[in-house]
């Protein structure tokens, strides 16, 4: 009975150096892992995407390959909701390999346009970046970081200033309107804008088209002009109603924006 | 008189070359921890409390080991032994916690999943139990066929 148990406590002893071994080299290797993040560019697709690339460079110096490697980037507006997500795999990389890992997520500006708080405001998203991977083959690490996103509005402090009115002759009269806001997006707006001038009645007053293209951190500022019938708008009937914006761009429509005058 | 006289001087010889034993197992057990401490330097980088804990595992299982040493030939030893064999899973299983090591460092989290590793190092644990288990089974069994006379060298 004494070999057999020798050999077992032997087996278990080389079993044990076994491990100490391989911990020991996974530890050097994960210490002449370097992995480094490049600055995100952020670029506006004309199919209403925003899309957002990330550069990884991963030098695996180490002894142990990385296996299966799979980066994922979660986009979350301010409520915490999910807006986009996008994963990157990559395999395997050997020992000694340079690489570097292009990560790109699309944000689909069309659900983020949809409401009125990300058209007008600016916001801060979320972007929750998390890279797994399988190290020295059984070892499961997993690196993770969040950072926020600046989302600028493309209509920024939209409004409309006073109206005033002039007499065109003897039918008709203008309603001129001031018209102001700053593009705080990452992409340039072109568009157009059609404005209904509606009494408190709700009936049509007057309509107004006005066609844009603000660059990038620009401000727009122009006139939008309502040409009305006398009999149907008077400086009397100025003092209630409601003007109903609607927007029409390359990346999205939206309206009726409603803005109370008087 | 002479004969015991003889016996006494043979069980103190027995005592001191245990004590020697045990202590020169011990040195020999710091040094390899020294050594694969200074390896694994790396890790108690990223994780500062594992050195620590590690280090009063150590001092816990040497004292054992001595105490194994000391009752070295006694029933004794197997105890401590089994005890060693058994604080180390016992280690092990509290220290795995949900087998996942944390570490933060600015804006980033690293996770590093051990799970496998434990599970390897509780299996080899519950070999070194086993393997105890037997030599204490083996020495009774020996006591007993000296008892009985069924003994053969």
């Amino acid at each position: 009975m004494n070999v057999p148990i020798r050999m077992l406590g032997i087996a278990t002893v080389i079993l044990w150096v076994f491990l100490a071994a391989y911990i020991a080299v996974a530890a050097y290797s994960f210490k002449d892992l370097n992995i480094g993040a490049g600055e995100p560019v952020f670029a506006a697709s004309t199919n209403g995407e925003l899309l957002f690339a990330m550069p990884f460079y991963i030098d695996n110096r180490g002894v142990c390959s990385l296996k299966d490697l799979n980066i994922t980037t979660v986009f979350s507006d301010t409520e915490g909701a999910k807006i986009s997500t996008a994963s990157t795999s990559v395999p395997l990389i050997l020992h000694g390999q340079n690489t570097t890992v292009f990560h790109n997520v699309s944000l689909n500006m069309k659900d983020l346009l949809n409401k009125e708080e990300y058209l007008f405001g600016d916001a801060d998203l979320t972007a929750s970046i998390t890279a797994g991977l399988t190290f020295a083959e059984l070892l499961p690490v997993e690196i993770s970081t969040n950072f926020t996103y600046p989302w600028g509005a493309p209509f920024y402090g939209f409004t409309f200033g006073q109206p005033s009115f002039r007499l065109i002759n003897a039918t008709h009269g203008s309603i001129i309107v001031p018209v102001s806001f700053e593009n705080h997006a990452a992409f340039n707006v072109t568009g157009s804008m059609n404005t209904e001038l509606r009494g408190s009645d709700d009936s049509v007053l007057g309509v107004a088209q006005a066609v844009f293209d603000v660059p990038q951190q620009s401000v727009y500022a122009d006139d939008l002009e309502f040409i009305v019938p006398l009999d149907s708008a008077t400086p009397t009937e100025l003092r209630g109603g409601y003007f109903n914006v609607y927007f029409s761009t390359s990346l999205f429509e939206y309206g009726p924006l409603v803005i109370p005058y008087g | 008189m002479v004969e015991e006289k003889k016996k006494q001087s043979n069980k103190v010889k027995d005592l001191s070359f245990k004590v020697v034993r045990a202590s020169v197992t011990a040195i020999l057990m710091y040094v390899l921890y020294l050594l694969v401490a200074a390896l694994l330097a790396p890790v108690f980088e990223l994780v500062p409390w594992l050195a620590e804990t590690i280090e009063a595992f150590i001092v816990v299982y040497i004292v054992l080991m001595i105490l194994g040493d000391l009752t070295r030939g006694t029933i004794f030893q197997h105890f401590f032994n089994v005890a060693r064999a058994l604080f180390l899973i016992a280690y092990l299983l509290v220290s795995m916690g949900e087998g996942a090591v944390s570490m933060s460092y600015e804006n980033f989290n690293l996770t590093i999943n051990l799970t496998m590793f434990y599970a390897f190092a509780v299996v080899l644990s519950l070999l070194g139990l086993a393997t105890t288990v037997m030599k204490a089974i083996s020495y009774l069994n020996e006591r007993a066929e000296v008892a009985s006379g069924f003994h053969q060298p």
